[in-house]
């Protein structure tokens, strides 16, 4: 109880943003990252009924969140309570600005408002008023300016602020902060305003160990600010493009870095030289930046490197045998490059690899076989390449894979038995026109199985007996045409689904949704195309997780689903049509 | 009921509530106080008083201690509270760990 007050201080894992882009999960519904992400406040109404009896400290929360417009005042409170209520009122999103005002003074340490609807100026005071206890605030998304910030001067103890999104917040805004020497993590991306001028400001913040100015256009020749700031361990300015070479140049001396995020920018080779006394640095993210392999020597140099992230960059097959020199990287992004089957030869000693991107590279079957050794790979991205089914001989060693994307490959169903032996499976994308129901006979030993992405593949009735084996399959994704009712009796008990994708499959009727209306796991639904009709929506009055539901080209109308909305389905917040 | 299978809470004000052990059980910091090793005064007479805590609240907690066993066996009804009693009971309730 003492300690209920968790800190979620850390807005993102810099290396989980890394192998996202690796591992590309959902490659194809791009759509369905944010069912985990962006309604994230989680909604915790104690149920009573059902599961664990509710403690009393859960009842009395409860009780006060029914009636928070009848207090006036916790100040009386100890602090961990008053901090318990807070966060149940921001998480049912009761909070206010009049509700607000009861909690003056209530010496809180942690203000999570981040994406809080209605946050201005205005609220800054009640902020402040908590004052030397105050540690962490999150405004991300707010219309707080410059003005408000002057609210958190006297915040001594401060150690996190985050103003992501907050785009009426400019130097002047900065300046403010220029005292709060506490400060161990700031963040203030996606702003326009904030100029090298601005930055200036940072100099006194010595205790800085995280700094993300994502998508801080202006920032250029501002990062000489921050040459003091030793203890500095994540910078991340990705996507603030009109960084040069030079703007490196600052962060030669910042020993402590471990991970540095500058996509996107405009360095080059040389600017990389600047880093290669950085001796703890373990990630590397340099995705469309205009370096090439002659980067690698500056790159080698890094001797804690584990994650490099060189999508989308200039590389070519020239001078690629630096990789060789890369021995302790984990996770590798090559994505996008102008390489081929004789830069893989390069990557063969890797054996510490445990993601490798290769999207999209000219690499085919022959290349293939440099992998065989990276034992440890657990994911591995082959998206949009030569691959085929020779190439999958070289993997069937690789018992350690967890994910694998063959997407748009030249791979077919005799392939497929190359990877039956790959136990650890839990990710496979197979979306190939040329695989087909036999293809799928061949994996019914994954049993481990969660996200099956089949999307072109052509699948039919006969096909779909082999998903009764994937009884943990959580995502789903068939729409190659060929499935009709008959094929949901395989998948309607497959009651783990959270996503599925059944689109594109013209013959589907209502009768399909009345199969499916026991898997109330599921929290993504696409039928488009199909001959599904309003009177068939009945049938997902069960699926009360459902919050994402596509039906584009049916016989339902924007109303119907509204009507199922505010009825049977509160969870649902995007449907089309809309 | 046997008297070792009964524990007795004492209110602030010297109100004494007899309650099932297993009940008074469900707060973490009573359990503590009658199973911890060596001879405190609560694991040995069975008695824990409360000099913080109200008549009022305290008898609204042994409600709750009853109320969560019932639960615990099937039986799930709706707890209520007072809306004048829920802060302190709240601060009751962390000092008990319930």
């Amino acid at each position: 109880m003492g300690g209920a007050c968790s800190r979620k201080r850390d807005q993102q894992d810099d290396e989980e943003t890394l192998q996202r882009g690796v591992s590309a999960r959902y490659a194809k519904s791009g759509s369905s990252k944010w069912l985990a992400t962006s309604f994230s406040r989680p909604a915790i109404d104690i149920q009573q009924g059902g599961g664990k009896c509710p403690s009393l400290m859960d009842l009395c929360i409860q009780k006060i969140r029914e009636d928070i417009e009848t207090h006036s005042k916790f100040s009386m409170l100890p602090r961990d309570i008053s901090q318990l209520i807070f966060n149940d009122v921001v998480n049912s999103q009761r909070l206010n600005d009049v509700i607000l005002e009861a909690f003056r003074d209530c010496a809180l340490q942690d203000l999570n408002l981040g994406e809080y609807p209605g946050v201005n100026d205005s609220w800054l005071d009640v902020i402040s008023s908590q004052g030397s206890s105050l540690l962490s605030v999150d405004l991300s998304g707010s219309e707080v300016t410059d003005a408000g910030l002057t609210c958190l001067k006297d915040c001594k103890n401060i150690q996190a602020l985050n103003f992501n999104f907050c785009d009426q917040i400019s130097d002047r805004g900065l300046e403010h902060l220029s005292g709060l020497s506490n400060l161990t993590s700031l963040s203030f991306r996606r702003n326009n305003a904030i100029t090298a001028h601005g930055m200036s400001a940072l100099t006194g913040l010595v205790n800085l160990v995280k700094l993300d100015l994502e998508r801080c256009p202006k920032i250029y020749n501002g990062l000489i600010y921050l040459e003091g700031l030793s203890k500095l361990e994540s910078l991340n300015i990705k996507w603030c493009n009109s960084i040069t070479d030079s703007d490196l140049k600052p962060l030669s001396g910042l020993k402590n870095l471990k991970a540095l995020q500058i996509s996107c920018s405009k360095v080059t080779d040389s600017g990389i030289a600047y880093l290669r006394g950085l001796q703890k640095l373990a990630l590397l993210n340099l995705e469309g930046c205009p370096v090439t392999t002659a980067c690698l020597e500056s790159v080698a140099a890094l001797s804690a490197l584990l994650y490099l992230n060189l999508n989308r960059c200039h590389l070519t097959d020239e001078g690629s045998e630096r990789f060789s020199e890369l021995g302790s990287l984990k996770v590798l992004n090559l994505g996008f490059n102008d390489i081929t089957d004789a830069c893989l030869v390069h990557l063969k000693g890797l054996t510490n690899l445990e993601s490798l991107n290769l999207d999209s590279c000219r690499i085919g079957d022959g290349g293939m076989a440099n992998l065989t050794g990276l034992r440890r790979l657990k994911c591995l991205e082959l998206s949009d390449t030569e691959v085929g089914s020779n190439g999958l001989h070289h993997l069937s060693g690789l018992t350690n894979l967890e994910s694998i994307n063959l997407s748009f490959t030249v791979v077919t169903d005799i392939g497929l038995r190359k990877l039956s032996g790959l136990s650890s499976l839990k990710t496979l994308n197979l979306d190939v026109r040329h695989v087909t129901d036999s293809g799928l006979a061949a994996l019914t030993g994954l049993t481990g199985l969660t996200h099956l992405d089949l999307f072109g593949a052509r699948i039919t009735d006969s096909g779909t007996v082999y998903l009764r084996n994937f009884k943990n399959l959580r995502s789903l994704e068939i729409c190659g045409g060929g499935l009709t009712d008959a094929g949901m009796k395989n998948i309607k008990d497959l009651t783990s689904l959270t996503l599925l994708n059944l689109s594109q499959n013209c013959n589907l009727t209502d009768k399909t949704l009345e199969l499916i209306s026991g898997l109330t796991g599921l929290v993504s639904l696409n039928l488009s195309n199909s001959r599904i009709t309003s009177s068939g929506l009945q049938h997902l009055k069960l699926l009360k997780n459902l919050k994402q539901l596509t039906l584009e080209s049916c016989k339902v109308t924007a109303n119907d689903i509204r009507k199922l909305q505010s009825t049977d389905l509160p969870n649902l917040v995007s449907f089309r049509p809309e | 009921m046997r008297k070792e299978d009964t524990v007795k809470l004492i209110s602030a004000e010297g109100f004494e509530f007899v309650v099932d052990k297993r009940a008074a059980m469900v707060s973490q910091t009573i359990r503590n106080m009658l199973t911890s090793p060596g001879s405190f005064a609560e694991t040995q007479l069975g008695e824990v008083t409360f000099p913080e805590i109200s008549t009022t609240i305290l008898e609204k907690i042994c409600q709750y201690f009853h109320w969560s066993l019932q639960y615990a066996s099937g039986k799930e009804s709706e707890f209520h509270i007072e809306p004048e009693l829920t802060l302190e009971l709240m601060m009751a309730a962390n000092y008990l760990h319930t």
